[in-house]
Formats: C-alpha cells, structure tokens, sequence
C-alpha cells in the first residue's frame, strides 16, 4: 500500500476534504473522518492511516491547530480548529479543483 | 515559520508523540463505542476496530516523519549503529583509526608546509593577484645577471612606470634590537610608506609612517611594532606610542602597532619592527645611498598593476621604466642593446618566483611521498573494510531480505564510512599538529612554528581528504553486495564465495607492497646519500667551530680601538674554558667570502681563470680550522705588519696559477693594480668548500696574516670541545668587552654547512620514516588478508589435516600465499623504482638510482617481512582441531 493516499481518495484532495469539515467549527480526528464519510452519502473513506499523517502536515504548515477538550461522550479528545491561513488555503485549494474538475469534464463531453 | 515549528516539535517530540498515540486511542474507541451500539459484542468490536485501524505503529512513525526530515533521522541510526558496531570490534576501529589517521596527518602538515611556501598569498594582503614581486635583470658581457637593490633604482622604477599603481621598497634584515646584555638580533621589515597600503591592514594603535616621513630630506626617526613584539616585548601597553627603541645603529621613536597577523610578506618569519627604508638606508654606508646605482642596498621591489594591465604589459612598462633608468644612470648615453635591460614581475610568493630556494622542489616531492602513504593507507583501510564487510556478509543478507531499500543500505555504508573516517580525520590533525612542528624543524630552521589548529586552509584540506577516505572506504563493500547472490549468503557463512572478491583485496595487496617497495627504494638512496653527503671532506671541522661576529655601533671608534677591541676578544677567547684554539678572521666559510684582484706574472687575467676568495687570519687559524697544510708552512705570529709579505695558498689555487711547478717562494700581488708589492707564497692548504657540499669549481682560496691586511675588520673562529654549547656562555663573556651600544654574536660554523646538507638530511629522515610507516602498513595488510584467507579455508585445512597433511605442509601453504603475492608487489615495485630512477638521480648525491645493494636490501626486507606476516596465521592454521573445523560453520 502507498504510504500518505487513500485509494479511495483522488490524489491531493484528503487535504482540502479536512479543511473543509473544520469550517464548521473545532473537530478531532475521528469525528473528522466520519463527517467526510457522511457529507460525500459514503462514497469517500478516510483511512486513518493516511489521517493522521494528514493533520500533522496540516500542523506542520499552520493551517490548523490542535488543542485538548472534551468530546460529545465526555472523553478526552484532540480538536482541531481551522486558522485564517488554512481558510485562505482551503479557498485556493479549491479554486485549483474546480479548475481541474471544469477541464476534466471539458474533455469528457467534447473529446 | 515550518522551521520555527519543525524545531518547536524537536523539543516537545515526546509530548507530541504522546498526543498523537492518544489520539489514535480515542479514535479506536470512538470506533468500538460505534460498533457495540450497532449490536456488536465487546469483543468482537476490539478486534474489529484494531483491524479498521490497521498499524498505528506505522501511522505514529509517518505522523512523526512529517515532522522531520526523514533522512537525518535514519543519518542518526546508521551512525549510532556503526559507533556501537566498532565498539564491539575495537581492534578493527583502532586500525583503521590509526591508519588513515597517520595518513591524513601526514599529507594535512605537508599540505600545511606546501601551501604557505608556495600558494597561499600573505595575509591581509589586498588582491593578491595584482600584486607582484619585481626583478630586474641586465646583461653584461652576454650573460644575463639580477641587478637591482639601489634606492635610486627603486625610486626611477616608481617615478618612470605608468601600468602600475604603486612601487614600494622592501627588505628583511636581520637586525640588533635594543642595548648591551639585552642586544637580540630580530628579523626587522625596512620597508617604504606606501608598503602597508599594499595590506587591508589598519594599525592596531597609533599609525604607520607616511610618505613625507621616508623621504631623503625627511629621515624620521619612526618605527611602527609588529603586534607579536607590541605584545611580548612591552606587554600590550598603549603608552608604548611614543617610547624610544634601538634598531640597529639609531634610535627610533615608536608611532604605531601593526594589527594581529599583519606578516608583511613573510609568513614564516615575520619581522619584529618595520622602519622607514630612507632612515635605514641614511645609518649605514655609502653616504651617497640615495643617489648612487654603483652601491646596492638589497631593496627589492613590490608592485601592483592598475586594473584592466596584462602581466605581459605591466613587464613592458617596467623594462621600459627600467631602460630610462639606465638612461639617467649613463646621462643618456646608456648602451642599451648590450645591457639589455629586463623587468620581471613574478609572483608575490618568493617561492614561486625566480630566487626559490633549495627548500622548494624538496617540499614539492615530498608531497608525492606523502600523497603515496595516503595511499596505502587508503589501500589498507579498504582491505580491513572488506574482511569485515565479508564476515557480516550474512547480516548484510537478512537486511536485504527484510527489504531494507538499497539506497537505505548504501546510506548505511557510507554513513559507515564517514564515521571511520572521521575518526581518522580528528586523529589526523593530532598527528598533525605534530608533524607539521617537526616539518618545519626540517625544512625552515628558525622559524616561527605554523598552527595548524587556527588554519582553516589546512583544516578543509584535512577534511576534503577524510571526505574522500570515508567514500572510499564506505562504498569499498558494495562490490560485494552488488554481485551478491541473497539466497547464496543468507545459507552460508563467511566461508564460501569468498574466492573470486578476494581478487580485490589482493590487487590491494599488491599495490600497497609494490608502493611500499618504492618508498623503501627512495629512503635506502637518500640515507646513502647523506653518508656520502657527510663524508664529503669540506676541509675545515665545521661542528667544532664557534664563530664570533662583531657589531660596532659606536662610530667613534677609529682603526687602532678596533685592531685593540679585537685582540681583547681574541685574548678573552683565548682564556674561555674548554677553547682550544682561537685565531681572527674576516670571511666566513658558506657564509660570506671577501675577494679581491689577484696579479700573477705571465697570466694576462686571474679573472678568467675563476674566482679567488681569500681570509685575513692570525697565527693559529690553520689548528682552530682543522684545515690540513700539504706544503711549506701556516700563518705565524711573525708575519706582522713590516716583516716580509706573506700568503698561504689553497691546492687547486696552487694548481691553476702555478701548472707543474713549486708555488713555494712564488710571488703574488694582491690589490687593485699590478704594482703593488709582491706577496710570497710561503705554504700550501688543502681546499676547502664555501659555497656547496658538491664539488666547486673555479673557485679559489688563499690566506693572508691579518696583520697586513686590514687588522681592523672581522671577526674570530674559536675551537672549542662541544662548541655548540659553549655559544651562549662565550656570547656573554664577549659582550662584556663590547664598548657602548656594539655586540657580538656567536654562532657554529655547522649550521652553515648544516643547512647546505638540509635536501638531503630531510630526504633521507623523511623517506625512511615513510618508508617504515608503508612497510608496517603493508605487513598489517598482509597480515589480515591472510589471516582471513585461512578463516576462509579452515574446512579445506580441516579436511587436509584429517587426510593427514603434516603441520608443516599446511604453515608452508599459508605462508607462500602470503609470499606470492608480496614476490609479485616487489617485483612491480622494484620495475617503478628503476623506471623512477631518471628523476630521483639529481636529487641524490654522489649516488646511483639503480644501486643494487639498495633493491637488494629492499627485497630481503619485503619479503622477510612478508613471511612473517604470513606466518602468525599460518601457525594458527596448523593448530587446527580437524574435528571442530569441519563441524562449525
């Protein structure tokens, strides 16, 4: 299995989908994982393998924070909370996708 | 900011790592929560949610890796692991440590040594490139001589010269600094103003002199410290500006302090006190020093070219600055086309220009031996690196098999690499540290020792070459792993498939034995060499002679004080315990001869015939020399002013003036004109050397009493048993009868010829040294790979000892291995030593390159040696158990 991408996953988009779960509000991991399951009606699986790696990047770059609360079951848990840097990521990762997507279906209906 | 927060996570890993794993703990048991309300039972959901979350191990790792740059991370395994590897095998680790240590030690001092004579510009010099030291050549009679050393010449040089920017005068001379008992000779810098504009070099306090200072009409009276001496002599105190200082003959007034390694032009000995060339010159004859081309003061001459001025144009503006110059010598009826007057603008190193010393090809072909040790250094470690890399060979196997990437593993090694070498490395400079003292002890006596510690150059060389000993000694195994058959290794052990890799090491082998032949070859020639070189007979003793120089500064001396002054030195002399004889002289042996006309009936021109040196000496020069008479008599305390004037003359002088006949009663003039009175020749001396320890020729001696001569000028010779202890002791005794601010100093007469021996005392110390350092190499070499070999073949041995081979039947086996291949090494090495032979031959004196006794030597002791080596493991080998060896591995 190549390590960091989830076959289910297009290449490069695991990055955006957690961003976008966290405009929300706060989120930790688990919770992450099954909002972008239940938002994409289960067509996308989030690995947890390739998740985890995933937010630590997000860390590594500034585009989330991570602090300890407590969870709905009253558990300790990490949440994750969307920084501006990571909304203006979020804002140009997805202009990217569009673009890709528009010219993927460009090629698609007239090829 | 990912920098800031990458090292933020360096020094909160644990927490973070904590974080990540709890997190993953919560999501699991999110997971289980999940499945046991979907009716799962708690068992089952444990298990379900480990295998959705599949191998948190590697999730933690890659979480981590995120943070960090993975490859320094698995750097730091590889070198923990080979640092706790070599612990586990120290021999293996102080081998190869000691090797490449003494290896790169070696080469690094040379480095060090080779790099300031002849490459590395002075420091704090400004655009060294543009820089140039000037010669000046003319021609006379068809033959071009350097000429050169006026002030006049200097200034013409500067007034005339259009493509340069600057001309400045220079010259280290070796003066007295300070009065009476303190009187120390130091080098100091005469140097013009403009001198220190060459140097990015701002004084450390006060200032340098100025250009109105160093003029003729000006003559200031000002010196500027070098830092060393500001530091020394006067303890680094500021009120020094100002203070009053004995150079030489005159008082100078301290104005300023040059900067911390401010070295002018000479890096090794760098002058203690820099003063104006214009006061120097004015102290000391001719009265007319700042006019006159006839008297040189030993001025020489830097440069530099405006921008954008080709060599080539800046030689054609100087000859061309020099050709008016002669025009004003000769008020411009110069004979230009016979003179032919040339400017040379050579490199700023001394070295590399045109006056190199003798010192120069001697360091350049030692960097050729030294660069050979590094070599079967090289060679060595490699080998030691092999048998190791074969004897993990299985290790190595199962990490291929676990697949650890090959790319990983090639890290491995030469992380591996690295950290052996580095551990030579940091050994090297040590050796270093020592060597290069002991480098320049041989090559330049006297002076100031090189740190090897605070030079960057010599440093990054050091580490270039650990650098290249680490690759090399790191992707020396991949040879194996690359042909290695993985099945075939993970079986066996260290014993099969050894055969065909072995060829490698035993190329080694053969390269380091026939190198190591070579340097032998070398260090037999130059020990025999310098035997020859000290049985030459120079025709004096020079280790038992003291000679004693006088340096009046007091100028109200007149002829007869100093006639007196010298006869009181001669008599305190005299009187010193353990001197045995004394007598006056006024030319020194390889030191400075004094010549004049010499006029012999019947031949038109002495001249023509050579050179004809002569001393003025007392009665018992002849005893104090050790100098042999072969006719007639010496120098007698008879021959004084008045009585009949008389002369000794040297064997070959005898030979050329008076071809067949007796010299004794003949009659010779000495003077400036062939009238002078006749001079009768009363004995005949053996020769002597003054120049070189090679033959002389055309170059003559004679001998006359001082007493009618000039009584006044000169110095003593004193014999004495243990001279070279007595020079202290008989320098203080003497200066108590020096008047005034005068000294004497006192030194042996063998340091002169001493350092004429120097090529070849440094050949042979040097190249033995080398020679038995590649000789243990090559045995340890030897050694190992035969020790190896026989671990290899223990179940062939076993088997032939069970068969009932007798010991020596199997020692023999080992042993001629061992020889083979040290035959093959000295028969290569003993082809490159002969076809060498062309270009060691001038270095050697009064030796042949091919000399049979030396290859002879040479051989016996390789292959001695060889056997030897092969002979430790051999022993082991017939001790075998047959039993053991065929049932282990």
């Amino acid at each position: 299995m190549a390590p960091g991408t989830s076959a289910d996953l297009l290449p490069g988009t695991l990055d955006m989908l957690v961003l976008r779960t966290l405009v929300r509000g706060p989120q930790h991991g688990y919770g992450i994982a099954e909002r972008v399951k239940e938002l994409s009606h289960d067509v996308l699986q989030v690995g947890e393998s390739s998740l985890y790696p995933a937010l630590q990047r997000l860390l590594l770059d500034g585009y989330v924070e991570a602090e300890w609360g407590t969870s709905e079951n009253n558990r300790r848990a990490r949440f994750y909370t969307l920084t501006p840097t990571g909304r203006k990521q979020l804002a140009a990762e997805r202009k990217e996708f569009e673009r890709i997507v528009t010219a993927i279906r460009a090629v698609l209906e007239f090829a | 900011m990912r920098l800031l927060r990458r090292i933020a996570y360096l020094f909160r890993r644990g927490g973070n790592a904590a974080d990540v794993a709890d997190e993953m703990a919560f999501h699991r048991s999110m997971i289980e929560h999940q499945l046991v309300q979907n009716g799962m039972s708690a068992d089952d959901a444990r298990d379900a949610a480990r295998r959705t979350m599949g191998n948190e191990t590697y999730m933690r790792e890659e979480s981590h890796h995120v943070w960090l740059w993975p490859s320094l991370e698995a750097l730091w395994q590889d070198a923990t692991h080979t640092v706790r590897a070599l612990r586990r095998t120290p021999t293996f680790a102080i081998g190869v440590t000691l090797t490449l240590g003494l290896g790169i030690g070696a080469n690094a001092a040379m480095f060090s040594l080779v790099d300031r004579l002849l490459f590395r510009p002075p420091a704090r010099m400004i655009d060294p490139s543009s820089v140039h030291r000037l010669y000046l050549y003319r021609t006379s009679r068809g033959v071009e001589d350097q000429r050169g050393g006026q002030y006049a010449r200097y200034r013409d040089l500067a007034t005339y010269s259009t493509h340069v920017s600057q001309v400045a005068a220079f010259s280290r001379k070796s003066l007295a600094i300070a009065i009476g008992q303190d009187t120390r000779i130091k080098p100091v810098g005469v140097v013009s103003a403009n001198f220190f504009g060459f140097f990015d070099a701002p004084p450390a306090i006060g200032r340098y002199f100025t250009a109105s200072e160093d003029t003729p009409e000006q003559l200031a009276r000002v010196a500027v410290l070098s830092y060393g001496a500001w530091q020394t002599e006067f303890g680094g105190r500021t009120n020094v500006l100002g203070s009053a200082i004995q150079i030489d003959a005159a008082t100078y007034t301290i104005v300023g302090v040059a900067p911390d390694n401010f070295v002018g032009l000479w890096t090794f000995l760098p002058p203690a006190a820099y003063i104006p060339v214009s006061t120097y010159a004015s102290t000391r004859p001719p009265k007319d020093w700042a006019t006159t081309y006839g008297t040189a003061i030993g001025l020489e001459l830097l440069t530099r070219r405006k921008p954008g001025v080709s060599v080539e144009a800046a030689n054609a503006d100087l000859t061309n600055a020099l050709r008016r110059s002669y025009q004003r010598q000769y008020q411009g009826n110069a004979p230009l086309s016979e003179l032919r007057p040339r400017a040379l603008a050579a490199s700023v190193l001394a070295e590399r220009g045109p006056d190199a010393s003798n010192t120069t090809p001697a360091a350049k072909w030692l960097s050729g031996v030294t660069i050979i040790v590094l070599l079967i250094a090289c060679a060595n470690v490699v080998n030691l690196v092999l048998a190791r890399a074969m004897r993990r060979k299985r290790e190595t196997a199962v990490r291929v098999a676990l697949g650890v990437s090959r790319r990983r593993l090639l890290a491995q090694l030469l992380t591996e690499g690295m950290v052996l070498a580095a551990l030579g490395g940091a050994t090297g400079i040590i050796v270093a540290i020592w060597a290069s003292g002991v480098l320049s002890a041989a090559f330049l006596p006297g002076t100031e020792r090189q740190s090897v510690l605070g030079d960057w150059r010599t440093l990054s060389f050091a580490a270039l070459l650990t650098i290249v000993a680490g690759v090399v000694a790191g992707l020396a195994p991949l040879a194996q792993i690359r042909h290695g058959d993985l099945t075939g290794d993970l079986k066996s052990g260290a014993r099969e498939g050894g055969r065909q890799r072995n060829a490698l090491r035993t190329l080694l082998l053969l390269f380091q034995s026939a190198l190591s032949v070579v340097l032998l070859v070398g260090a037999g020639l130059f020990v025999l060499s310098l035997r020859n070189v000290r049985n030459v007979r120079i025709g004096f003793d020079a280790d038992s002679v003291l000679q004693v120089k006088l340096n009046i500064r007091d100028a109200r001396l007149d002829s007869a004080a100093k006639v007196a002054l010298r006869l009181r030195l001669l008599d305190a002399a005299a009187s010193f315990p353990g001197v045995t004889h004394v007598t006056l002289q006024e030319s020194i042996p390889f030191g400075g001869m004094s010549s004049y006309p010499v006029f012999v009936a019947g031949i038109d021109s002495t001249d023509l015939l050579g050179q004809f040196d002569f001393n003025t000496v007392s009665s018992d020069y002849f005893a104090t020399m050790g100098t042999r008479i072969l006719r007639g008599r010496g120098i007698a305390s008879a021959d004084v002013d008045g009585a009949p004037l008389v002369t000794v003359v040297g064997q070959s002088m005898a030979n050329v003036l008076w071809p067949g006949q007796d010299p004794i009663g003949k009659c010779m003039r000495v003077g400036l004109v062939d009238t002078v009175p006749c001079r009768y020749v009363v004995g005949v001396a053996e020769d002597i050397h003054s120049q070189s320890i090679e033959p002389e020729s055309k170059l003559y001696f004679y001998y006359m009493p001082a007493a009618q001569w000039l009584p006044q000028v000169g110095g003593l010779f004193v014999r004495a048993r243990n001279a070279r202890l007595l020079v202290e002791p008989l320098r203080k005794r003497l200066q108590q009868e020096m008047p005034g601010a005068s000294y004497v100093t006192v030194g042996c007469l063998g340091d002169f010829v001493d350092a004429k021996m120097r090529p070849w005392t440094v050949g042979a110390t040097l190249f033995t040294a080398f020679g038995a350092l590649a000789l243990i190499l090559a045995a340890v070499g030897l050694y190992s790979v035969i020790a190896y070999n026989v671990t290899q073949r223990k179940h062939e041995l076993g088997v032939r000892l069970a068969l009932g081979a007798g010991q020596s039947r199997v020692v023999r086996l080992v042993v001629m291995d061992g020889v083979r291949v040290a035959t093959a090494g000295v028969a290569i090495g003993g082809a490159i030593a002969l076809l060498a032979g062309r270009w060691i031959g001038p270095l050697l004196f009064d030796q042949g390159p091919r000399d049979p006794r030396v290859f002879g030597v040479v051989v016996t002791t390789m292959l001695v040696v060889a056997t030897a080596a092969s002979l430790i493991p051999a022993a082991r080998a017939a001790r075998l158990d047959p039993k053991s060896a065929l049932q282990s591995d």
